[in-house]
C-alpha cells in the first residue's frame, strides 16, 4: 500500500507544481463565481417586492403601511395571503408581509397599559441567506421607527418570521452548484493531460518495468483527483457563502456521493480522451473540444428550460447536465430538471460507458 | 560461433531463437545467447539493429513473436511481475517525473519495491549530491541519465539492463558511469549492456555480441574477436577518387579494403609493402595521402568488416 501512497503523493505534487493545471482546476472556477456575483449582486441597491396583506384593515394597520411604502428600497403588492404566498413561491415577491386581523385594537391597548406586543408575519426564504437578510433589515428599520415614535413602553410590534420554500432562488445560488459541477468536470477530464504526458515521456512505461500494479497506477491518479474535488467543494462553497451569502442546505452524504461519482466519470472520460490522443499537445486540444460544450450546454450559466428547444436537447446528452442538476438538488434546493435518481444513474450510466471505451482503447506505451 | 558463458551454473539470461517483427520490419530475426552470474555483457551495434527490441523483451515490456526467454531462471511471458522485483531498468531514455526532485523520483520509485537500497546512498554513488533538490527537468542530459541509473539499482537488483547508458554524457561523466558499471560488476550484479560506443563495450564488457539488422553476427570475448578475424594492422588514410579499392587490394601483404568515414582501410600483413605501394601510386598521381596512419585492430575493425559500414554511420 505503501507504492499507491507514494505515487499519490508524488501525483499531488506534480499537480500542485503545474501552475496552469492548478489556474483551471482551482482557479478559474472562482473566477466564474467571483466575475458573475459581481455582475448579478452588484449594480446598486434592487427594488425589492413585497406582499402586503392586511387583515386587519384599521387605522393602524394603515399607518403601518405607509410606514413601509415610504421605504425607498421596496415596492408593496397589495393582495390576499394565499395569492401573495403564492406569487412568493414562485419568485414574483422577495417577502410576504401579513398583518393579523386584531393588530389595530392590541396596538390600541398598548398605548393604554403594557402587554404582549403586536406580531406582524414576515415570511422569507432561509436557504437564500443574503435576501433574508434584506428583509430582516428593511423590516427591522420600520418597525424600529415605529417603536421608537412610541417610545418608553418596550416593543409594540415584533415581526413573527415565517419561512417558505421560493422555486425561484437568484442567481448566485443557481450559479454555485454549477460552478461546482463544472469544476468537477475540469478537474476530471484534465487527468488526461498528465496520463498522455507521461506516456509521451515514457514514464508509464518505465513504470511498467517495476513491480508497481497498473490499477495501483489508476487508483492513484483517481485518488488524487477525488482529494482535488473535495477540496475544490471545501473552497467554491466557502466563498460562495463569504462574499455571497449562498447557504447550503440539504444532504451533504448525497453531496458528496454527486461529487464523487462525478469526478469518477470525468476521470474515466480523461482516460478515454487519454485513449485517442498521442501527444500531449493533442490532449490538450481534446481536452478543450470536450470541456467548452460541456461547459456551455449543460445549463451552467442558465437554467435548460430557459434554453432553445434545439439546445435543451443537446443539454439533455451532456453528462454534466446531470451532475449539475443533482448537485443544485442537493445543496440549494434547486428545481430539478430531473429527479434526483435519474441524476445518479445517468452519472453512473455514463463512468461505465468511458470505464469501457478506456478499457478497450487505452494504451501504456 | 557462440562462445560458452564464462562461469558455470545457471546462466542469468538465456535467449533462444528470439523473433520480433513491427510491421513489415524484422527487429529481432533470430536471436540467441546467454549471460553468465557475475558477468558485463554487451549488445553492440548501430541504432536499428535490434538492441532496444531485446533488452525491452527481457525486462517484460514487449511480446516476442517466437523463442524462449529466461531471465533468473524466470519464463519472462510467464512471471513477469516476479522478475521485475529482481531486475533494475534503465531505458535508453532516461522516463522521470519532471516536476519531482532527485530525491523524491528516488524514494518514488523505493516504495514500489519490499527491499532495496536507500536514496541517499543511491544519490552519493551516482554523484547527484548536490542536484538532490533539483526537479528531474532542470537535470543536464548527463545528470538525468546517471539518475535513470540510479532509479534501476533502487531496488538492489540481481540484473541491470542499461539501455545506452552513457548516450548524451560528456567524457567525465561517461568515465563515472564506468566506474559504477565496475563497481555492480565487483559486487556480483550481472549487468546486460547496450551500446553503440566501442570504447565502452572494450572498457567494460567481458563478452559482447555485434549486432545489425535483427541479427547477431559475432559473439565473445572483446579479444577474442578481434584476434579471430584479425591478425592484420590496419592502415588507414582519406580517399583518394583515382587510387581504386581493386587497386590498394594489389598492394602487398593487403588483405581486404575498406571504407570508413571517407577514408580508406587497408588492413594488411606487410605494413612496410603496403605504405610504400600507397605513396608510389600517388606519387604517380601527383597527390599527397592525407590522415595516413597506421594502428592495430579494433573492435571498430571488427564491426566494419561484419557489417561493411563504421559503427557511427
Amino acid at each position: 500500500m505503501s507504492a499507491l501512497r507514494e505515487l499519490t503523493i508524488a501525483n499531488i505534487r506534480s499537480y500542485l507544481r503545474d501552475r496552469a493545471a492548478v489556474f483551471w482546476t482551482l482557479v478559474f472556477p472562482l473566477i466564474f463565481i467571483v466575475m458573475f456575483g459581481a455582475i448579478f449582486t452588484g449594480g446598486g441597491p434592487s427594488v425589492g417586492q413585497y406582499g402586503w396583506v392586511d387583515l386587519d384593515g384599521s387605522a393602524e394597520s394603515g399607518a403601518l403601511r405607509d410606514a413601509f411604502a415610504a421605504q425607498a428600497n421596496i415596492e408593496l403588492v397589495e393582495s390576499d395571503e394565499a395569492t401573495a404566498l403564492a406569487s412568493m413561491r414562485e419568485g414574483d415577491l422577495d417577502s410576504v408581509l401579513v398583518i393579523p386581523a386584531g393588530y389595530g385594537a392590541q396596538i390600541r391597548s398598548l398605548a393604554d397599559a403594557p402587554g404582549a406586543p403586536a406580531t406582524i408575519a414576515v415570511y422569507s426564504d432561509p436557504s437564500q441567506g443574503s435576501a433574508t437578510a434584506e428583509i430582516y433589515q428593511v423590516v427591522g428599520a420600520v418597525l424600529g421607527e415605529v417603536n421608537l415614535a412610541a417610545s418608553g413602553r418596550g416593543p409594540t410590534i415584533v415581526p413573527d418570521p415565517q419561512t417558505i420554500q421560493t422555486q425561484d432562488f437568484s442567481f448566485i445560488s443557481y450559479l454555485v452548484p454549477s460552478i461546482l459541477g463544472m469544476a468537477v468536470m475540469q478537474l476530471g477530464i484534465f487527468s488526461s493531460i498528465p496520463l498522455v504526458a507521461d506516456r509521451e515521456k515514457l514514464i508509464l512505461k518505465r513504470l511498467s518495468a517495476t513491480p508497481l500494479k497498473r490499477w495501483q497506477l489508476v487508483a492513484s491518479n483517481v485518488i488524487m483527483r477525488l482529494l482535488l474535488a473535495i477540496a475544490q467543494a471545501v473552497i467554491i462553497v466557502a466563498v460562495g457563502a463569504q462574499l455571497f451569502g449562498v447557504e447550503i442546505g440539504g444532504n451533504l452524504v448525497l453531496m458528496g456521493a454527486l461529487i464523487v461519482l462525478g469526478a469518477m466519470s470525468f476521470i474515466a472520460l480523461g482516460y478515454v480522451i487519454a485513449s485517442f490522443a498521442k501527444t500531449e499537445d493533442a490532449a490538450n486540444g481534446m481536452t478543450a473540444v470536450v470541456q467548452f460544450p460541456l461547459m456551455f450546454l449543460s445549463g451552467t450559466f442558465f437554467p435548460i428550460d430557459s434554453m432553445p428547444e434545439a439546445l435543451q436537447a443537446v443539454a439533455r446528452v451532456m453528462p454534466l447536465t446531470y451532475l449539475s442538476d443533482g448537485l443544485r438538488q442537493v445543496m440549494v434546493d434547486g428545481t430539478p430538471f430531473n429527479p434526483l435518481w435519474v441524476c445518479f444513474a445517468v452519472l453512473a450510466g455514463f463512468l461505465a460507458i468511458c470505464f469501457a471505451i478506456a478499457a478497450r482503447f487505452f494504451r501504456w506505451q | 560461433m557462440s562462445t560458452s558463458p564464462a562461469a558455470g551454473g545457471e546462466p542469468v539470461i538465456r535467449v533462444r531463437d528470439l523473433r520480433k517483427t513491427y510491421g513489415a520490419t524484422q527487429a529481432v530475426d533470430g536471436v540467441s545467447f546467454e549471460v553468465a552470474r557475475g558477468e558485463v555483457f554487451g549488445l553492440l551495434g548501430p541504432n536499428g539493429a535490434g538492441k532496444t527490441t531485446i533488452v525491452e523483451i527481457l525486462e517484460g515490456l514487449r511480446a516476442p513473436d517466437g523463442g524462449e526467454t529466461t531471465v533468473l531462471g524466470i519464463d519472462v511471458r510467464r512471471r513477469p511481475g516476479d522478475l521485475k522485483l529482481r531486475i533494475g531498468v534503465a531505458l535508453q531514455t532516461a522516463a522521470l517525473y519532471p516536476k519531482l526532485t532527485v530525491t523524491e523520483v528516488l524514494a518514488l520509485f523505493r516504495s514500489f519495491y519490499p527491499r532495496g537500497r536507500s536514496p541517499d546512498d543511491l544519490i552519493e554513488m551516482m554523484d547527484l549530491g548536490e542536484k538532490r533538490t533539483t526537479r528531474t527537468k532542470d537535470l543536464s542530459g548527463g545528470q538525468r541519465q546517471r539518475l535513470a541509473v540510479a532509479l534501476a539499482l533502487v531496488n538492489d537488483p540481481e540484473l541491470v539492463f542499461l539501455d545506452e547508458p552513457t548516450t548524451g554524457m560528456d567524457p567525465a561523466a561517461r568515465h563515472s558511469l564506468w566506474d559504477v558499471v565496475r563497481a555492480l560488476k565487483a559486487s556480483g550484479t550481472s549487468v546486460l549492456l547496450t551500446t553503440h560506443y566501442m570504447e565502452e563495450a572494450e572498457v567494460l564488457c567481458d563478452r559482447l555480441a555485434i549486432m545489425d539488422h535483427g541479427r547477431i553476427l559475432e559473439e565473445g570475448r572483446v579479444g577474442e574477436l578481434i584476434s579471430r578475424r584479425f591478425h592484420d594492422r590496419a592502415v588507414r588514410f582519406d580517399r583518394i577518387d583515382a587510387l581504386g579499392d581493386e587497386r590498394i587490394a594489389t598492394f602487398p601483404g593487403v588483405t581486404s579494403v575498406k571504407h570508413e568515414e571517407g577514408a580508406v582501410v587497408a588492413y594488411t600483413r606487410d605494413v612496410p609493402g603496403t605504405i610504400g605501394a600507397i605513396l608510389a601510386a600517388t606519387d604517380a598521381l601527383g597527390v599527397e595521402p592525407e590522415d595516413l596512419s597506421v594502428r592495430r585492430a579494433t573492435l571498430e575493425d571488427v564491426f566494419l568488416e561484419l557489417t561493411g559500414r563504421g559503427l557511427r554511420d
